[in-house]
C-alpha cells in the first residue's frame, strides 16, 4: 500500500507502520527514530518536519546533494541538536547520552582527518575511545574487513580519497556498533573498492545491525539497500520498499531522445502509438514522451525495422535523480 | 607508545597533533627568545647585574607578553583545531565524559608548554650567568619557574575555554595579551588586579623573598580560576553543536 506522508508533497510510502512512524516495516521495532524534527539555522531550515523511523538492516538516506541527508546523519549522531522534535536511538534521547555512542558509529562527510597519524593509529584510537576490550585485536579485524591492512601504516595525510573513506568507515566500526551510519561512503572510491564497500554494507546489514547509507546516487542504493528515505529539500519525501517507490516512479511519463537516419518517418510511425504521449523535434533528433518508457524501449526498434530506417541512439534524457525528486515533489 | 596511548588517548593524540604540526617547534622557539635577550645582555653587558637583568626580564617581557603567548597558541589548538577541521566528532561521539576530553586536552598543553618554558628559562639564565657579578641566579631561577609554572596552568585553562568559546581564538587570544596583559595590566590598577601577570608576578615576588603565604594565596587563586575555566569548558562541550 502507498501513502502521502504530506499533502504538499507527491510522496509515497509503503504499509502504514505499526508503531505510527514512517519508513518502519509494521511491526518491527524502531533503531532510530525522529519525532516532528526540525532543524534550522538563523531564517535557513535545514530540515523540517522528520517523522520517521529505522530498523535493522541497511536503509538508504536517499536525496541529491544539500537535501538535508547530513543534517539528518548529524542530528542522529547527536553533534547537532534538533530545533524542535527528538531524536532517539536505540531508546534514548540524543543528544544527551554519551553512553549510546558505545553502540553508534559515523563515518561523516568530514574530509580532514587526523594526518599526522597513521590509519592503524587512527582506528586503534577510536577502538581505545570506545572501551574496546582488545583494541589491537578490533583495529587488525576492522583494517582487514575494508581491506586496508597493508596502507595502514601510512599517515592519513597522505591518503587518497577511497582510502579515506574505507579508513573512516573502519574506524566507525572498529567497536562493532550496533548502528552504524555512512555518510556517502563511496564517494571517491574506485570501482573495486566500491564493490566491496556495498558488499560489506549489505554483509552488517544481514548480520542485524543497523546501517544508515547516504546517497545521492540511486543506481548505487539499488544495490545494498532495500528501505529507501528519500529526502527532498529538508523533508521527507518517500519512505519504504526501493521498489515500491521505482515502480512509482515509472508510472510517470519519460522523455526519451531518438537519434536515426529519417526522424521524419520516425515520427510518424511512433505518435499513433498508445504509449506516445508526444513527439517533437529537436537539433535533428526526436524528443518523445511516453506512459510505458520498457514498452516503448522495445517498440522503437521494432518501429525501425519495420519502415527501414536505421537508428543511431535512443536513450532516456531524464533519468537523472533531479527528475526523479523533482516528480517525487510533484514539481 | 602504545601504553601511553591506552591510558591517556586524548593527551597522547593531542601532543602528538602539536608534535606532528607547527605548534611545539613554535612554541620551544618562543621559549628560548629570552635567552636571545640574554645573549645580547652579555655581549654588551649594560649596568645591571644578572640578577637584576633575569628579574626585569621576567617581569617586563616573559610574563606580560611571551609566556602568554606561548600558551595560547596550543591552548586555542587543542580543540580549535579540531573544530576548524571537522574532527572533533572522533572525540566527541565516544563514551567517554566530557571532563576527560577537557582534561586530556588541558594535560596535552601542560606537556608541551611547561617543559618549553622552563628549558627557556633554564638556557636563559645559564646565559645570564656569564654577565658580570653572577649570584643569587639558582634562587631566581627556582622563583622564575614557578611563577611561569602556575601562570601556564591558569592561561592553558582560560585559553582552552576561550578556544570552545569564541570562533577566531587566537586572534582574540592575541588581543586579550597586547591590550590587557601587556599594555592596560601594566597602567590600569583595576585591570592589573584581574590579570594573570599580576598573580604571577605575587608568586614569583612571594618565592623570591621566601614570602611562602604571598605565594600560595596567589598560587590558589590561579587554581580557583583555571578549575572554574575547565568546569566552564566541560559545560560548553557538552552544549556544542558540530556540523
Amino acid at each position: 500500500m502507498i501513502e502521502p506522508l504530506n499533502p504538499s508533497l507527491n510522496q509515497v510510502s509503503i504499509e502504514p507502520a505499526a508503531n505510527d512512524l514512517p519508513g518502519l516495516p509494521p511491526g518491527a521495532e524502531a533503531i532510530i527514530a525522529l519525532r516532528g524534527v526540525a532543524k534550522w539555522y538563523g531564517d535557513v531550515v535545514a530540515v523540517s518536519d522528520l517523522t520517521f523511523g529505522i530498523g535493522l538492516g541497511v536503509t538508504a538516506l536517499l536525496g541529491p546533494n544539500g537535501a538535508g541527508k547530513s543534517t539528518i546523519l548529524n542530528l542522529v549522531s547527536g553533534l547537532i541538536r534538533p530545533s524542535s522534535g527528538t531524536v532517539q536511538v536505540l531508546d534514548r534521547t540524543v543528544p544527551g547520552h554519551t553512553m549510546v555512542y558505545r553502540d553508534l558509529g559515523l563515518a561523516g562527510e568530514q574530509e580532514q582527518l587526523y594526518g599526522s597519524l597513521t590509519g592503524r593509529e587512527f582506528v586503534r584510537l577510536n577502538a581505545i575511545l570506545q572501551k574496546t576490550p582488545n583494541p589491537d585485536f578490533a583495529t587488525e579485524r576492522t583494517l582487514a574487513l575494508v581491506d586496508m591492512a597493508d596502507a595502514a601504516d601510512r599517515h592519513l595525510g597522505g591518503y587518497s580519497k577511497g582510502m579515506r573513506q574505507r579508513i573512516k568507515v573502519a574506524a566507525a566500526l572498529v567497536h562493532d556498533p550496533r548502528v552504524l551510519l555512512l555518510d556517502e561512503p563511496l564517494n571517491g572510491t574506485d570501482p573495486v573498492q566500491r564493490a566491496r564497500m556495498i558488499a560489506l554494507i549489505r554483509q552488517l546489514g544481514e548480520e542485524g545491525k543497523t546501517v544508515v547509507v547516504s546517497s545521492h546516487v540511486l543506481s548505487e542504493v539499488e544495490r545494498f539497500a532495500r528501505n529507501v528515505l528519500v529526502i527532498v529539500n529538508g523533508k521527507l519525501a518517500a519512505a519504504g520498499d526501493f521498489r515500491t517507490i521505482r515502480e512509482r516512479m515509472d508510472e510517470r511519463d519519460h522523455i526519451v531522445r531518438i537519434r536515426c537516419d529519417d526522424p521524419r518517418r520516425m515520427a510518424a510511425a511512433l505518435v499513433v502509438e498508445p504509449v506516445t504521449t508526444s513527439i517533437r523535434m529537436a537539433d535533428g533528433r526526436l524528443i518523445a514522451e511516453t506512459n510505458d518508457v520498457r514498452q516503448f524501449g522495445r517498440l522503437v526498434p521494432d518501429v525501425a525495422r519495420r519502415e527501414g530506417i536505421r537508428l543511431f541512439e535512443m536513450q532516456p534524457v531524464d533519468e537523472s535523480l533531479a527528475s526523479v525528486f523533482s516528480y517525487l515533489v510533484g514539481s | 607508545m602504545a601504553t601511553l596511548w591506552r591510558l591517556l588517548p586524548v593527551t597522547t593524540l593531542t601532543v602528538r597533533q602539536f608534535t606532528g604540526g607547527r605548534t611545539a617547534r613554535l612554541v620551544f622557539v618562543l621559549s628560548l627568545i629570552p635567552a636571545l635577550f640574554a645573549a645580547i645582555y652579555v655581549a654588551r653587558p649594560w649596568e645591571v647585574t644578572p640578577a637584576e637583568f633575569l628579574v626585569d626580564l621576567f617581569r617586563e617581557l616573559i610574563v606580560p607578553t611571551l609566556l602568554p603567548i606561548v600558551v595560547l597558541l596550543p591552548a586555542t589548538a587543542a580543540f580549535g583545531n579540531e573544530l576548524e577541521d571537522g574532527t572533533l566528532p572522533y572525540l566527541l561521539m565516544k563514551p567517554v565524559s566530557r571532563l576527560r576530553l577537557v582534561l586530556g586536552k588541558y594535560a596535552a598543553v601542560l606537556l608541551v608548554t611547561v617543559p618549553a618554558l622552563l628549558a627557556g628559562l633554564v638556557v636563559t639564565t645559564l646565559v645570564a650567568s656569564r654577565g658580570p657579578d653572577a649570584r643569587d641566579l639558582e634562587r631566581i631561577l627556582v622563583a622564575m619557574a614557578g611563577a611561569s609554572v602556575a601562570a601556564a596552568a591558569l592561561l592553558s585553562a582560560v585559553f582552552v575555554l576561550v578556544s570552545l568559546v569564541v570562533p577566531r581564538s587566537l586572534l582574540a587570544g592575541m588581543i586579550y595579551i597586547f591590550a590587557w596583559e601587556s599594555l592596560l595590566g601594566r597602567f590600569l590598577p583595576g585591570v592589573r588586579a584581574i590579570s594573570s601577570r599580576e598573580y604571577a608576578l605575587r608568586v614569583f615576588d612571594g618565592l623570591l623573598a621566601d614570602d611562602f603565604p604571598t605565594a600560595s594565596n596567589a598560587s590558589l587563586t590561579m587554581l580557583v580560576v583555571a578549575v572554574v575555566c575547565l568546569l566552564l569548558a566541560v559545560w560548553r562541550l557538552r552544549s556544542i553543536q558540530v556540523d
